[in-house]
């Protein structure tokens, strides 16, 4: 099997045990890999008897065919595990160098199981796998352990977890390459539980081209491609991803203060172009990227990489704040404790509005810049108020009486477009499984950027057809596994041809995202075993009710109730979001039918 | 109830098909997915001249009254829903397109923006050109790896995400046809400049 390595490291931390065994091919080739192969593994391995952050869970790292061949963007991986923060089925992934090494080190996914008594951390090298003495480096940040340890881009790379991880907060995220994460949905504090604080790869063997030319061929189509789009070849190399803010500003979709606005006034202090103007240092790539849309930002006080969108908007706009050093500097600190920007940003705006409406006592106040590093802090350790913010908005916001406070979805927290402005994107968060989510099919492109052609934001009927297509294809690409901006200028067609090029086996444009519809399936299923039912697939409550008060969504609420049923029929689901019989034989699921009811 | 904004597109890019010369006065037709139904122009009606109730909702997999006012394509639609992650299906009469498609089962353009967008456009033929579930099958199996695909000496299907970018990919592949058949009568020595272009073929 070209493309793939063909082989599974798996090690239990509690015996100690590592052994290796051969990827199912047929197991490969319905679920390519990434986040495919990582929800197939964990449907097998973990039940709904299992709590997040007990031994039992698991920790699957998978890499995809494409990893490490070179293919523009091939240089994410995934981690797979039951969510400490939504108890959903999860799947994050992450660009930089580790996702490369680790496939070259011959192997296509690594699973963790157990615990170790003491903290330890795992070393993958040419000459075998260690499980290693870690009780020097733990309580240590990221940066120190990622140097501590070695790292090297080309040679050797570093994955570890912060304090955040260690203490188990739910919204922990898992560092590589020092300051790149896999950060949404708690898999910090999945790595914590299980005393393990880093795994160091490097590795030598490269994955196999079954057609060289053609792939040659890939490569030379995509750059060019990439090279074309404004959007790739400029906006997102000179401004980074925070190039959105001004764009999802003006049209009025910006969360503002916990969601109470859809604009806010502050928005061009914490704009991309601001960014570039008065903090950007250079930009930097992952592996094989052409793109190179990562910042390097510098204030007084710091500098590091970032931030992006999401995280300037969580710091910024979520939380009334336009100090756009102190974001540099929150998101800065989010990365050295190993923590889920957006997840963190939100529940301190949550805490803000908690604060606003007097069912908190706490100094925690929309617009004050200054308390962003000490409550990141204090999240991170569990001091005092940040032990509660520690486990995310909705338990929060829960804790103090009003739980409809908390802007998430199954507990995750909204990225940074309001739903009332975008209806697809309210559909998308709603029913995406891992929570509220803008990398499950973005409706951005759609919506706002005009990707591949410009459709009504406020439209509502045939909504659904867009967004299932886009989780589809969203959930193929991360099979693959490779960045989802190369899709700002390259389709799906070009994916399912590099695929065919790479593995010899013949992929249609149908047949990918018919892998990516067989990912989403599974990953119903698996919630729909842990006991999630129709009525999770929601939004807060004041997205529902409240219409927008000013500006170009003004009047508007998310219509989402006839966009759900539409979305469920077109699924082939029944009303209770139970995927029907026909459905799952098209799917070759239909195995996994009974356990999941 | 259709979506108002649903039927402007429909009207708008049925005019452009129209104006642009790549339909008759009663030929083509043009469709959306819209969740598990389609909707699709109305039998007999006039691309150039929709009105909302030219427009004809009806289901992909069942059939329901809808059928009996739907556009004479309705089976092939549906087939490409079916099978194809199509949410949108452009079928018009290039007629440059057309008469290519007598003398070859492909097209491989040689101007620059159909190269970069289409890379080779395949043609397929039925005796029936049309209405058949071989052919709709055959199409729509096509369509899962090309973004449009010519019936011999009929016209051409586009699928898209939009009724936008269907249409786009039946304009684009009427200029190429039109610039290719125009450098025929030039009929001077192709001087190849495009990096990798023997590709195309394989594609």
């Amino acid at each position: 099997m070209d493309g793939w390595a063909g082989k599974i490291l798996d090690i239990d931390l509690s015996s100690g045990s590592v052994k290796t065994y051969p990827l199912d091919e047929k197991v490969a080739r319905l679920f390519v890999g990434g986040r495919g192969l990582g929800a197939r593994m964990l449907w097998d391995e973990v039940g709904p008897e299992v709590e997040p952050l007990s031994p039992d869970n698991v920790l699957i790292f998978t890499t995809g065919p494409l990893t490490a061949t070179g293919y523009q963007t091939s240089n994410r991986f995934s981690v797979t595990t039951k969510s400490p923060l939504t108890g959903t089925v999860l799947d994050a992934n992450s660009g930089g160098f580790w996702g490369m090494q680790f496939k070259k080190t011959g192997y296509d996914a690594l699973i963790v199981r157990g615990r170790a008594e003491k903290p330890v951390y795992i070393e993958i090298k040419p000459t075998g796998v260690t499980i290693n003495d870690a009780q020097p480096l733990w309580g240590k940040r990221v940066r120190e352990v990622t140097q501590a340890l070695g790292q090297n881009d080309h040679r050797r790379n570093v994955l570890c977890i912060g304090p955040a991880g260690e203490n188990l907060g739910r919204m922990a995220a898992i560092m590589n390459d020092g300051q790149r994460s896999l950060a949404r949905g708690g898999p910090g504090a999945v790595m914590g539980s299980k005393n393990l604080k880093a795994i160091v790869v490097e590795g030598k063997q490269r994955p196999g081209i079954d057609d060289d030319e053609r792939f040659k061929f890939m490569l030379y189509e995509t750059r060019k491609l990439l090279r074309a789009s404004p959007l790739t070849s400029q906006a997102l190399p000179e401004f980074g991803t925070v190039v959105m803010m001004n764009i999802v500003n003006n049209i009025g979709a910006l969360p503002t203060r916990n969601h109470q606005q859809t604009q806010f006034e502050g928005a061009e202090a914490i704009s991309g172009e601001t960014l570039t103007e008065k903090y950007l240092v250079k930009n930097a790539s992952c592996w094989a990227c052409p793109i190179g849309c990562t910042r390097i930002s510098k204030t007084d006080k710091v500098e590091a990489e970032g931030p992006e969108f999401e995280t300037t908007w969580a710091f910024g706009a979520q939380c009334g704040i336009d100090d756009l050093a102190a974001i540099i500097e929150a998101n800065a600190l989010c990365n050295d404790f190993g923590l889920d920007t957006i997840s963190v940003g939100s529940t301190i705006a949550c805490a803000m509005e908690l604060v606003e409406k007097g069912k908190l006592d706490a100094d925690l106040h929309f617009g004050r810049a200054d308390l962003l590093a000490p409550t990141i802090e204090a999240i991170a350790y569990r001091r005092e108020l940040g032990s509660d913010l520690a486990e995310g908005s909705l338990r929060l916001a829960t804790k103090y009486g009003l739980p409809e406070l908390s802007m998430s979805v199954k507990g995750l927290e909204m990225p940074a477009y309001d739903p009332r402005g975008m209806q697809g994107q309210g559909l998308l968060y709603a029913t995406s499984n891992r929570g509220a989510c803008h990398m499950r099919g973005n409706m951005l492109g759609l919506e706002v950027l005009g990707l591949p052609k410009l459709i009504d934001r406020f439209q509502v009927q045939g909504k659904s057809s867009y967004v299932i297509l886009h989780q589809n294809s969203s959930a193929a690409i991360d099979s693959l596994v490779i960045c989802k901006f190369t899709n700002m200028g390259v389709a799906d067609e070009y994916f399912a041809r590099t695929l065919t090029a790479v593995t010899g086996i013949p992929y249609s444009t149908g047949d990918l995202i018919k892998v990516g519809e067989r990912v989403w399936n599974i990953e119903r299923l698996y919630n729909l075993r842990e006991g999630f039912t129709r009525a999770d697939d929601t939004l807060p409550p004041r997205l529902l009710n409240e219409p927008v008060a000013d500006g170009p969504s003004k009047g508007w609420v998310s219509k989402l109730e006839p966009m759900l049923k539409e979305y469920y029929r077109a699924r082939g689901w029944d009303e209770q979001w139970v995927p029907k019989p026909k459905k799952l034989a098209e799917l070759e699921l239909v195995n996994l039918m009974e356990a999941a009811r | 109830m259709i979506d108002e904004r649903i039927y402007e597109q429909f009207r708008e890019i049925g005019r452009d098909l129209y104006v642009g010369d790549l339909i008759s006065s009663h030929g083509g037709n043009i469709s959306i997915r819209v969740g598990d139904h389609v909707i699709i122009k109305r039998r007999g009606a006039q691309l150039g001249r929709l009105k909302m109730h030219d427009l004809i909702e009806t289901q992909i997999d069942k059939n329901d009254s809808g059928v009996a006012l739907a556009s004479t394509e309705l089976l092939v639609h549906r087939k490409i829903y079916q099978m194809t992650p199509a949410l949108a299906v452009v079928h018009c009469h290039p007629r440059t397109a057309i008469a290519f498609s007598l003398s070859r089962d492909e097209i491989v353009p040689i101007d620059n923006e159909a190269s970069y967008l289409l890379k080779k456009v395949p043609v397929i033929w039925e005796e029936f050109a049309s209405g058949t579930p071989e052919m709709a099958k055959n199409l729509a199996t096509m369509l899962q790896s090309y973004k449009i695909v010519m019936l011999r000496g009929h016209g051409s299907f586009a699928i898209g995400q939009t009724i936008d970018e269907a249409f786009h990919w039946s304009s684009t592949l009427e200029e190429s046809c039109q610039i290719a058949l125009a450098a025929k009568v030039i009929n001077e020595p192709f001087m190849e400049y495009r990096k990798m272009s023997e590709a195309y073929n394989k594609w």
